[in-house]
């Protein structure tokens, strides 16, 4: 098993009931996974906990048998090598989109970091935008460099923490295959996160559905809803 | 029980520097309270009995009318200049600040210069309309006149909170209202009052604080406020415990506003800061209305601004040859000098500790929030005597350690330098520079830190290449209004400046308790223009940071 989730439980300080209770699961390499659930059942909850954005109260996350998260263990969010693509973007506003991109290139010579930014460019099929600036480009264009950002670093894992939520219904078909094309085609293990049940059957290789912080069904996209 | 990942997530450079500095602030203000338990002296029996009554009527009394004047006021102009045009209402929209640069000890030397037996008035009519006039009408150095001075250079600070407060409004609250019939004063009362109300209380809350740390102001009109009080105690009577036994009075009223404030305000305390909202468009005064805005606002800027301004420019210019000297030019220095000092201490304390409560929510950085804002509460007077005797202590007890390294050490080390002043003003501003930092960070929210943490950045590198380049506004608009507050500041920089050593603005202030105020007014005229000049640019950056957030999302 290339990801492996064993009985997280999470609460929120203010909370009074826990978020996430008991929460097991795990990925094989190369799948595709969707979270799905209600608002407030806790699935962007467990995007953050993978990232390490949160710590979870008990539990043990480990990613390509390292252990990212247990009582002893916690590895920063910025040492997990873990892509994420946020509700918002979060593309940084004072930085083109070449330097949004290239910000998360370490270890790499001038060039072959320019030729990342190519390569996802191309994938996300924005090459001509370079040298936009966030707020130049509209929410769609800004979804794709917000994905092509999170994959340049060639991260182990890619979650995306609602990715239709912020767009207009009727791109909502041509982004779902734009993104499922794009994901297969980078290669990687990625867990997305939904409240639309299309969304899941569309992308997703499995399903898992939460409630209340539990889960409530695990199969594949096809079973899962029936 | 703690976990051994916790231990390691508990200590980094962003911790431990926060720790370090609350404990600097709140450490001569817990030294000081242990004071109150010594035993009373003779004297206190006596302020007690006969002096403690009118300190507080005196305080109290001025509190109440000034605070209810400014809210007027500085309620009234920001309604008028956020949904009016005018003629000269966009002149006014920013101007109507510059009163803030004016000092109210300067502002009371100069109006009773211009009011007093020889001053421009009477002098006038003396000579043209040959009256004799009965000087009690023209005295302004008393209650009355403190009251007027303190509210026309101190309606700023809720005309400022308000008018961005409104700025910040759906222009749905305001339009249904004038959509539903309703008059322009009936909306004021019905919509625009209740709205602002947490707006207006905070301003009005700061208003207050001013007027309990305003030392200079009352000890030239003599006025026996508790400031006054706790100078006249500790070096008139040099009673320091009756002294610290008077700041424990204040503070207490301190804490009583502070609850008041936060009970009135209740849970709104913000209301909407989301660029998607659609501003109030102002509406264009017609016929006598219009006459009438332009002359109210005229009035307060003329009182709270021009008039101090012209009379002191004029009097700069019958003594600008005596004064205009290289000795003048040291105090100019100085001033600029321990202002961008403890500015630059102040907005980098203030962001490291702002940067890691937002990181790390849960009580203790609430705790931290809460000590760094604290100072601002404190009045000048208060902080003096604390500091004073937390250096003092500080250099008695490491006498014995400066000995062992140095033999020819002196006793008092740190308490005959500047860093006294210095430590003493990052402990009163602080809080400034904190708000306007912490309110930068909240605006960009916490989702452009987790990206980049994602894309392999630590805090730290995070914080360089992400935060900094984002808060800068922020920043900008904390060192200008900590700085402007500094090059003001009397108290603590009369008591706590070393031998010798002037500011523009002790200066000022020894010049016109010499009844030299015509000297006095170079130094107040440089105070209030590097003020000026600073408050326009933070107008400036202001509504360029609002204009550049629009673009956002």
């Amino acid at each position: 098993m290339y990801i492996k989730v064993n009985n997280l439980s999470f609460k929120y300080k203010n909370a009074n009931n826990p978020t996430i209770l008991d929460f097991s699961f795990s990925i094989n390499k190369g799948e595709i996974i969707s979270i799905f659930g209600q608002s407030g059942s806790g699935k962007s909850t467990i995007l953050r906990l993978i990232a390490g954005l949160e710590t979870p109260k008990e539990g043990s996350i480990e990613i390509n048998n390292m252990i990212m998260v247990d009582n002893n263990t916690f590895i920063l969010p910025e040492k997990r090598g873990v892509g994420m693509v946020f509700q918002d973007y979060a593309l940084f506003p004072h930085m083109s989109v070449e330097e949004n991109i290239r910000f998360g290139l370490k270890k790499m010579s001038k060039s072959e970091k320019s030729n990342r930014v190519d390569e996802v460019l191309n994938l996300v099929g924005l090459q001509e935008y370079k040298r936009r600036y966030p707020h130049e480009l509209s929410g769609g264009q800004q979804q794709r460099v917000a994905l092509a950002r999170a994959i340049a670093p060639k991260p182990s894992l890619l979650l995306l923490d609602e990715p239709f939520s912020n767009l207009d219904a009727d791109l909502q078909a041509k982004i779902r295959e734009d993104l499922k094309e794009i994901i297969t085609k980078a290669d990687i293990t990625s867990i997305f996160v939904t409240h639309d049940k299309e969304d899941s059957i569309a992308i997703a290789d499995r399903v898992v559905i939460l409630d209340e912080g539990r889960i409530i069904k695990i199969g594949s996209s096809k079973d899962a809803f029936n | 029980m703690i976990k051994s990942r916790e231990i390691k997530s508990i200590f980094n450079v962003w911790s431990i520097l926060s720790f370090i500095f609350v404990l600097l602030i709140i450490l001569p203000t817990l030294n000081v309270s242990l004071n109150l338990f010594n035993e009373t002296s003779e004297n206190w029996g006596h302020i007690k009995e006969y002096l403690l009554l009118d300190y507080i009527v005196n305080t109290l009394s001025i509190v109440v009318f000034v605070g209810v004047l400014t809210l007027i006021i500085g309620t009234s102009l920001a309604w008028l200049v956020t949904s009016f045009k005018f003629p000269l209402s966009r002149f006014y929209k920013w101007s109507l600040l510059l009163p803030l640069a004016v000092p109210p000890y300067v502002a009371g030397f100069t109006y009773h210069g211009i009011l007093n037996y020889t001053g421009v008035i009477q002098t006038f009519l003396r000579k043209n309309l040959n009256m004799n006039i009965n000087q009690n009408y023209f005295n302004i150095m008393n209650h009355k006149g403190a009251i007027f001075i303190l509210t026309v250079v101190l309606y700023p600070y809720v005309f400022a909170i308000v008018r961005s407060y409104l700025a910040k409004q759906s222009a749905d609250l305001i339009e249904n209202g004038r959509v539903l019939g309703k008059s322009p004063m009936n909306i004021f009362f019905k919509v625009v009052f209740p709205i602002s109300r947490p707006a207006i209380i905070g301003g009005v809350s700061l208003v207050i604080l001013e007027i309990l740390n305003e030392f200079g102001l009352f000890n030239y009109f003599g006025i026996a406020t508790f400031s006054v009080a706790i100078f006249r105690t500790w070096f008139g009577l040099s009673d320091l415990d009756s002294a610290i036994r008077l700041a424990a009075i204040v503070m207490l009223m301190v804490l009583v506003i502070l609850l008041s404030e936060k009970l009135m305000r209740g849970r709104k305390r913000y209301g909407y800061t989301s660029s998607k909202i659609r501003p109030i468009q102002p509406i264009e005064l017609t016929g006598i209305k219009k006459v009438f805005a332009t002359m109210y606002c005229s009035i307060i800027f003329g009182f709270g601004f021009l008039v101090p301004t012209v009379q002191l420019l004029h009097w700069s210019l019958l003594t600008y040859k005596e004064i205009l000297n290289i000795k003048f030019l040291e105090y100019l220095l100085n001033s600029l000098k321990v202002s961008t000092i403890s500015t630059i201490i102040i907005v980098v304390i203030s962001i490291i500790i702002a940067n890691y409560s937002r990181i790390n929510e849960n009580i203790l950085t609430k705790i931290y929030t809460r000590v760094t804002i604290l100072g601002y509460s404190i009045p000048g007077a208060v902080i003096a005597v604390a500091v004073m005797i937390f250096f003092i202590d500080f250099d008695n007890k490491t006498f014995a350690l400066r000995q062992m390294i140095s033999a020819n050490t002196t006793k008092l080390y740190l308490s005959t330098t500047l860093v006294m002043l210095l430590f003493a003003y990052v402990i009163r501003f602080l809080g400034i520079g904190y708000n306007s930092i912490e309110s930068g960070f909240d605006k960009i929210g916490k989702s452009y830190f987790e990206a980049s943490r994602m894309l392999g950045m630590s805090v730290t590198k995070t914080f360089f290449k992400i935060d900094l380049p984002m808060i800068k506004p922020a920043i900008i608009s904390g060192f200008i209004l900590v700085f402007i507050d500094i090059v003001k500041e009397l108290p603590l920089t009369m008591i706590l400046r070393t031998f010798n050593f002037h500011t523009l603005a002790t200066k000022a202030y020894q010049y016109a308790n010499d009844e030299m105020i015509h000297e006095a007014a170079i130094s107040s005229m440089f105070i209030i223009i590097i003020s000026g000049v600073l408050i326009y640019l933070l107008n400036k950056n202001m509504s360029k940071g609002g204009r550049r957030n629009v673009h956002k999302g």
